[in-house]
């Protein structure tokens, strides 16, 4: 069972007049990692340990444990020697007095005890609130989330950017919003609705995308490493991920075989786009390759290992500029395409393009989840 | 393609000091680039172009130090005179047949929508 070392023991036999009797078994061993809620309910029996998080024990026992080592202390204090009479008639007095003291200490030092532990279940509820919330947020976007991994996090990529936790909160409500428009698509697409209906879903449906884009754009200058990063993204989608998103070439790609009847113009079209997407994009990719050159020369200039380095920092940083350039270029580019498309196409086959695109999306999100889960099967 | 800045050597040989060299560059060149020393996006606009087949002519605004070109260039680009703002400006600026055509920003978004090759035949920059 339990093998009480003389910490614990000390520790009952101090707070014994504050705790009520099942304390004797409260205390668990050091050996055990964080420890059972109803261990640390029984502590303090005036208090609901419904919404408690599990306080890691050796933190209460180190505390308690330096209270007590001085209330042990003072108890070992003996009166030294006089008269027998009045020596016991004051010792009589001294031992009640010292009794009180006694007791007037313990009480406090309980009180502090109390004190430090509820402040510290307060921290843990605060810091619980944030991890269902960053649990809950990630869940929705079928994210890879790992309960072992750190957590002292506060959003998904531990930033605490202001304008990037404003970006991750807009995403999560344009992400159910993008949910919501593609099952309107589909339902559009497989149904007989006017010109005119289809019209306003699909415009809607670019505008929805051209918002994501401001978003973005707002999120790279506060930290473009997250946008390049693409950590607001589900690992899946990162898989593939170019300059800050989804590669224009490649979504044609995706969506050529899901626009028939195409007529021979309109498939002569979206085939050039196709290229010249990709043309561009092998152009910001060769100038991203080239900044990546830049920063890296300048990072390396002068004496690498002088450990004086102020100077190539501040002109590092200078560069990174750039780099907020190129994801709104790239960014640019996605917003172009999409607008082709639109040019190209007519309203019913941008629907199937925007449904095709936003599917692919969705399956890219769950096969993110469904691996996230697989992993902790094996684990 | 000349280098821009013979053509700047040269007018300034001429003592040809009225001005207007940085418009006689964009006058003589189908596809002229200002950008600064090795900017990125500079690169990307160049690639671009390279794609088509042009030879954009290139002209390093850090090496332009007399006022005068500077400021004439920012005049043509659509900015305020001024010291120093020239420095304010976005660069690189592609000018297109004699006519400041843009940004990268610009080039792409015509490059996608299919308006940059009318644009650049009608300017001869192209071969075919």
């Amino acid at each position: 069972m339990f093998s009480f070392g003389k910490q614990e023991l000390i520790v009952n036999h101090a707070s014994s007049n504050r705790m009520n009797s099942a304390s004797t078994q409260f205390v668990p061993s050091r050996r055990m990692g964080i420890c059972e809620p109803i261990h640390q309910m029984a502590m303090w029996g005036d208090f609901k340990g419904n919404d408690l998080l599990p306080v890691s024990p050796p933190m209460i026992l180190d505390f308690e444990a330096k209270l007590d080592n001085q209330s042990e202390d003072t108890s070992h204090q003996t009166a030294g020697p006089s008269n027998i009479y009045t020596e016991q008639a004051s010792k009589l007095n001294d031992k009640a007095l010292r009794r009180l003291a006694q007791n007037r200490e313990a009480a406090r030092k309980s009180r502090m005890r109390k004190k430090a532990y509820v402040q510290q279940l307060e921290n843990s509820k605060l810091k619980l609130i944030q991890l269902e919330q960053e649990l809950d947020r990630a869940r929705k976007q079928g994210r890879y989330v790992d309960s072992s991994a750190d957590t002292t996090q506060l959003s998904h990529s531990g930033s605490m950017n202001p304008g990037i936790l404003k970006f991750e909160m807009e995403y999560s409500s344009w992400l159910d919003e993008q949910n919501r428009r593609i099952s309107d698509l589909r339902k559009a697409v497989h149904s007989n609705i006017g010109e005119r209906e289809m019209q306003i879903l699909v415009d809607a449906a670019i505008k929805h995308y051209s918002h994501l884009f401001t978003m973005k754009a707002a999120a790279a200058k506060a930290d473009v490493f997250y946008i390049m990063s693409g950590m607001w993204k589900t690992p899946a989608e990162r898989f593939f991920f170019w300059i800050g998103g989804f590669r224009p070439s490649e979504t044609i790609k995706i969506l050529l075989p899901h626009l028939e009847p195409l007529l021979e113009q309109q498939h002569l079209d979206i085939s050039n786009l196709g290229q010249s997407c990709h043309q561009a994009e092998d152009a910001l990719s060769q100038g991203m390759d080239k900044l990546q050159h830049i920063i890296g020369g300048t990072l390396a200039d002068g004496q690498l290992g002088e450990g004086n380095y102020f100077s190539q920092i501040n002109a590092a940083k200078d560069k990174l500029e750039d780099l907020v350039r190129f994801v709104c270029q790239a960014d640019y580019l996605r917003q172009e395409t999409l607008q082709q498309i639109y040019r190209i196409l007519t309203t019913y086959q941008t629907a199937q393009a925007l449904l095709a695109m936003g599917e692919y999306s969705q399956r890219l999100r769950t096969l993110s989840s469904c691996w996230s889960s697989r992993s902790h099967e094996r684990a | 393609m000349r280098k821009a800045l013979e053509l700047l050597a040269a007018a300034g040989e001429d003592g040809d000091q009225d001005g207007g060299i940085m418009r006689k560059v964009v006058a003589e060149n189908a596809v002229v680039i200002f950008a600064r020393n090795g900017c990125c996006m500079c690169h990307v606009v160049k690639l671009l172009l390279h794609g088509h087949g042009v030879s954009p002519t290139v002209v390093d605004v850090d090496e332009l130090n007399e006022v005068k070109l500077a400021g004439e260039l920012t005049e043509m680009i659509g900015g305020e005179e001024g010291p120093g703002s020239a420095a304010a400006m976005q660069f690189p600026a592609v000018f297109v047949g004699g006519e400041l055509f843009g940004g990268l920003e610009e080039i792409m978004g015509a490059h996608i929508s299919g308006e940059l090759v009318p644009k650049l035949r009608e300017a001869r920059a192209l071969w075919l």
